[in-house]
């Protein structure tokens, strides 16, 4: 390879835009609902490691789709609960999701496929390739677009859905409300802890399935920790993105493109190391662009008088 | 009788809100529920409005026994309530803050036209105008009490709660406010206000509740009663007058130039200040609450940055200096929000007590706790603070008691110059005499005191000079001695039409 | 009266957490087939069973206390700092580095590697206190990306212009440093140095300073209270920028040690795969941010790793049972801190709700 940038980088960039943008969109759900979701790492990890987990068990790439769903699911309930239920500090839980996701693949990895450190099988099958049709004919763009996992067309269709079903729909009006004045929401009998599990359960489900895609997408195996930083990158586009799902998308793409690029740099001896340091660097340096809260809103927020 | 609430009993731990409480409400009535602070009003509101459950007693709607889990419940029995703190979601458009939990729908799909629709047939109905499309952040707080009863009526309510509904508006939109409470009453619909301001309810309530401690102290038609009685029956003995003595004013401790802030509306938070308080003076701000009161506040004591002016503090030039640097030249400072800016709830009451002393009470760095503890049980003792012992947190005292602690701490700077932001909001009648009998002292004692409150009575008795805020100007300055209490409420209302 | 109910819920609380996360633990090895008593037995002789293993028990904590430190001195002034892994690893690279190429005696190359260490890693972790502070970048995330610029900057270096070329070893590492550098033991013949010494003084010392100084009690003010603290004319930027200073030091101090207590050189990826770093936030938020709860939380879940080795040479279940014990304590931790918010928010409705 001797190009930087030519129709594989695109492509590539595609694949690894789509477990961040996943994430995202369910870090802006939770956003929306004013719970700041910091285990999307963690939830994104027990997607990756299901997803292997239950196409090993059941040699099926829906079942495993599914089941990755599933565990990401089951953890964002645990969340929920002790953010929403028990009302504690949802960073120290999503800290804390973090922690339990990583150790529990850590043990799983060892006490179900008795390795250590990787699981990787030639034999199984990662998630299909799909040629669409007439677009994959067109130059460029056909290579770019057609022949990339479902579930990178699934991201893209979420996200056109996730903008409808939050500034068209009535039950989207009303999870907008919960997050924007949850006090207001539950005096005229809003429910608003129902809309804030339902926001969790969401980006637990869509984390389960950049997981998905990163552990049989972007290559077909796990490895302990192999989130490497995409939640926290995530949750930076869900700020970039202002927790709008275009907005989201576009932020998403950057961090993706960053990724890519990282990779194909390592092409262009230069040391991994530092290629591999690009969409760090380049996150933070988007964050730059968009001004936190401010410290004086959240502690009005905690410290606020009960008057 | 379209409501009663029979025997109503509502107790927190070992705290009792509501003592066995009865009350009713016929059909287009207006029946006020008033009482001073923490006498157990809203309490009993958020009881018929399902936010609360009675420890005991029952409440009946035309004779058939209800009751209330949550709001929807109480919707659904044609219950309204408007919150003394409004319940609006400022992103939303007017139209969308009327219908929420009731919109209108195609399939899954909102239907805000509808819901436009909706809103201005509504306005039209109860003659009360409003833009659907325009977002509540830019609606003023008169236009967002109206958004906040006419969601009510959306809603279908018959019975509607009002808890304070005056206390942001301008005397003007308090007026209007009444009218109109007045005109839907003969429509039909029922209203019961929770209010403490006197002369408001005589002009609109048909009934008068009084509540005192959690127990009522009596109902009586509005028609057979006046003011003094009634402040009577709500406060139970007779206030103790302070006496207003002559004294010389010094030189000003605290000089205010053009102080301006431009903020972020197309309106100015601050436009063009300029004042003075001289040695032994008590200069009184009064208005409305968020005619830029607190801006002034914060940009004084260094806690908000501000675009143009110059502030000097005992001839120290302190425009832009940090916080810390105005308070060594001679500030000290009651906020307004003790728990936003006054304590830190989990520290301890002497933690709390030190903030601002530490130089008296460290030496090379280092906490003296013989110092810290002389020095804070000395206000303990003089301001009758109740609490457990100093290394009691914060959170645990009453509201009062933390009030007592903040002033002590502000006093005891011995500053040249004092800002008291609301000292007594919200505090017993007991603690309030405490608060005002020591600013009044630390004046005799040549101090410039800044006074801000949004009570005008409190105003009226502490300040030698009264400087009323409207807008982010100062609208007027009057002479304490002389001024009315007509005069400052039409300042206060900018003078000009409100809407 | 009060006091002795919270004294006994805080002593409580610990314990029900460590029970639930042995049962949780219990059912882990149910899982793989093994026997309960006898894994937590070989767990227990494998973290203190003998001298040998006590102290290498204490030797693996030593790090994770001075990291625990430096994280519950930014937690006590509200300030989420997450990046002591990178800011350790920085710190361990900077002090190999000295100690390899820095002229003067040994007494001399030692003090400034471990000055160096924790002037690096403190500068490290202060950029991301002052890019809040300046441009209201939240520290969470900056402080969370920034381990992994560090760590990936830390392995170039040692891939490339420092790497030890003595050997033929293909891993990315600096040379040893010299003997005469290494921390002394405090046992013959046992793992455990000097730095364990250092960490305990640091707690007692750190202890002392929070509670007792000025500069402590502006930080507890702020971290209680922003508002109030900058209304009390505490200046919260600075403030901001020193503490995340002093944060990211212990941290570096942590590498230090590691360095030149334990490795004797910089091995690319030893820090991170070690995990001293989070395990000492684990620790720091086992104890609220208490420096002598988080030096005790350290010990312990140091001896659940050290205990989980001895386990794993013993019978058949893996080291990894330890690290599923570890994940329900700080579950368990997380539901304290609600507590003891429910109890807080009761309390307020008392007088809040009769307004």
């Amino acid at each position: 390879m001797d190009q930087l940038i030519d129709v594989s980088l695109f492509a590539a960039a595609l694949r690894m835009i789509t477990p961040i943008l996943l994430a995202a969109l369910g870090g802006a759900i939770c956003a929306r609902v004013g719970l700041f979701n910091v285990g999307l790492e963690g939830l994104i990890l027990v997607g990756a490691f299901s997803a292997i987990l239950g196409n090993y068990l059941t040699g099926s790439i829906t079942m495993a789709i599914l089941f990755a769903i599933g565990c990401s699911l089951l953890f964002s309930l645990l969340f929920a609960y002790m953010s929403i239920n028990l009302q504690a500090n949802v960073i120290v839980v999503g800290i804390a999701i973090n922690f339990l996701a990583a150790g529990l693949t850590t043990f799983a990895l060892r006490a179900i496929f008795n390795v250590k450190g990787a699981y990787y099988d030639k034999d199984m099958k990662g998630l299909p390739k799909i040629d669409i049709p007439l677009i994959k004919d067109i130059p460029w763009i056909g290579d770019i677009i057609s022949g990339q996992s479902i579930l990178v067309y699934v991201s893209i269709i979420i996200v056109i859905l996730l903008q409808i079903y939050l500034y068209k729909t009535v039950s989207g009006f009303r999870l907008l409300a919960a997050g924007e004045n949850p006090t207001a929401a539950r005096s005229i009998g809003l429910p608003v802890r129902k809309i804030q599990y339902f926001a969790v359960l969401l980006s637990g489900a869509l984390c389960g399935l950049a997981g998905a895609q990163l552990s049989l997408g972007n290559v077909t195996m796990f490895t302990e920790g192999m989130t490497s930083g995409r939640g926290f990158i995530a949750l930076v586009a869900t700020m970039l993105g202002q927790s709008n799902p275009i907005g989201v998308a576009g932020a998403s793409i950057l961090f993706g493109f960053m990724e890519a690029l990282s990779y194909r740099l390592q092409t262009f001896s230069i040391p991994s190391n530092l290629s591999a340091m690009l969409p760090f660097v380049v996150t933070i340096i988007a964050m730059i662009f968009f001004k936190n809260n401010g410290y004086k809103d959240e502690a009005k927020k905690s410290n606020g008088s009960s008057r | 009788m379209l409501l009663e609430m029979d025997s109503i009993t509502k107790s927190y731990g070992s705290v009792t809100a509501n003592h066995s409480v009865n009350f009713n409400l016929r059909k287009g009535e207006v029946h006020a529920l008033i009482g001073e602070n923490g006498a157990g009003k809203t309490t009993l509101m958020r009881i018929l409005y399902g936010m609360e459950r009675p420890t005991s007693g029952e409440i009946r709607i035309n004779g058939k026994v209800v009751a209330f889990h949550d709001p929807t419940d109480a919707i659904g029995q044609n219950i309204g309530m408007v919150h003394q703190h409004f319940m609006l979601f400022p992103a939303f458009t007017i139209a969308e803050n009327i219908v929420i939990g009731r919109e209108p729908s195609k399939g899954l799909k909102f239907d805000r036209k509808t819901a436009i629709e909706g809103t201005l047939q509504l306005s039209q109905q109860y003659g009360m105008p409003v833009n659907p499309k325009q977002k509540v952040a830019d609606c003023s707080l008169g236009m967002q009490q109206r958004v906040e009863i006419l969601k009510v009526l959306y809603q279908g309510a018959e019975i509607i709660i009002l808890d304070e509904p005056t206390g942001v508006l301008t005397p003007l939109e308090v007026k209007e406010f009444l009218i109109s409470i007045k005109k839907l009453a003969e429509t039909g619909k029922s209203f019961i206000i929770i209010s403490h301001k006197l002369g408001e309810i005589m002009e609109v309530a048909d009934r008068i509740t009084v509540l005192r401690d959690g127990h009522i102290t009596g109902t009586v038609n509005a028609a057979d009663t006046n003011e003094e009685e009634l402040s009577k029956m709500m406060v139970g003995r007779e206030l103790v007058k302070l006496e207003r003595r002559k004294v010389e004013y010094g030189e000003p401790v605290i000089n205010v130039q053009s102080l301006s802030i431009k903020g972020a509306k197309a309106k100015p938070l601050l436009d063009d200040i300029n004042f003075n308080v001289r040695e032994g003076e008590i200069v009184g701000i009064a208005g409305i609450s968020g005619n830029g009161q607190s801006e002034l506040l914060q940009a004084i004591s260094g806690l908000m940055p501000y675009d143009e002016g110059t502030i000097t503090i005992q001839d120290v030039n302190v425009t832009g200096a940090s916080v810390k640097q105005i308070r060594e030249s001679g500030l000290a400072h009651i906020p307004e929000d003790r728990y936003l800016w006054g304590v830190s709830k989990d520290a301890t009451v002497s933690d709390n007590g030190i903030m601002g002393h530490l130089e008296s009470t460290s030496k090379y760095g280092i906490l003296q706790g013989n110092s810290i503890k002389k020095l804070v049980s000395e206000w303990v003792q003089r301001y009758g603070i109740k609490t457990g012992s100093l290394s009691t947190k914060a959170q645990y005292l009453s509201g009062g008691n933390l009030q007592k602690l903040i002033v002590a701490r502000e006093i005891a700077q011995q500053t040249p110059f004092l800002i008291a932001a609301e000292p007594t909001r919200g505090v017993d009648v007991g603690a309030m005499e405490i608060i005002h009998g020591e600013l009044l002292k630390r004046r005799d004692e040549k101090a410039g005191i800044l006074l801000v409150s949004s009570e005008l009575t409190e105003i009226m008795k502490l300040s030698d000079r009264i400087l009323v805020m409207y807008e982010g100007k100062i609208a007027g300055e009057l002479d304490a001695a002389i001024a009315t209490e007509e005069q400052i409420s039409l300042l206060m209302a900018g003078g000009k039409a409100v809407g | 009266m009060d006091k002795m109910k919270s004294t006994l819920q805080s002593l409580l609380q610990p314990l029900i957490a460590i029970v639930a996360g042995l049962v949780i633990g219990a059912i882990a090895i149910l899982v793989v087939d093994g026997n309960i008593i006898e894994t937590y037995r070989e767990m227990w002789n494998g973290a203190f069973g003998n001298m040998y293993f006590f102290t290498s028990t204490l030797a693996r904590a030593t790090p994770i206390i001075l990291v625990g430190l430096g994280a519950s001195l930014a937690f006590k002034a509200g300030f989420f700092n997450m990046g002591s892994e990178g800011q350790m690893v920085l710190g361990a690279l900077t002090a190999a580095i000295t100690a390899l190429y820095v002229p003067g005696p040994a007494w001399f190359k030692a003090i400034a590697a471990i000055m160096a260490a924790m002037v690096v890693a403190g500068l490290w972790s202060a950029l991301a206190g002052w890019l809040d502070s300046r441009f209201g970048m939240n520290l969470l995330i900056t402080t969370l990306l920034l381990n992994y610029i560090a760590s990936l900057f830390a392995g170039y270096m040692v891939a490339y212009p420092f790497k030890d070329s003595t050997t033929n070893s293909a891993l990315s590492q600096t040379q040893m440093i010299d003997k005469t550098l290494w921390f002394p033991k405090l046992f013959s013949g046992m793992t455990l140095h000097i730095g364990f010494i250092i960490a305990i003084v640091s707690t007692i010392g750190l202890y002392l300073f929070i509670k007792y100084t000025k500069k402590g009690y502006q930080i507890r003010m702020l971290g209680g209270n922003p508002l109030f603290a900058s209304y009390g004319g505490v200046n919260r930027g600075r403030l901001m920028v020193v503490s995340m200073l002093i944060s990211g030091a212990f941290a570096g101090l942590a590498g230090a040690s590691d360095v030149l207590g334990t490795s004797y050189r910089f091995l690319d990826g030893s820090l991170v795969s070690a995990n001293y770093a989070w395990t000492g936030i684990m620790a720091t938020l086992l104890a609220s941010s208490n420096p002598i709860g988080t030096a005790i939380a350290a010990i312990f879940l140091a001896a659940l790793q050290t205990g989980g080795m001895g386990m794993e040479r013993n019978t058949d279940v893996p080291l990894e049972v330890s690290s599923i014990i570890q994940a329900v304590l700080i579950l368990f931790i997380t539901a304290k801190f609600t507590i003891s918010f429910i109890k807080r928010k009761k309390a307020g409705a008392k007088d809040g709700s009769t307004n």
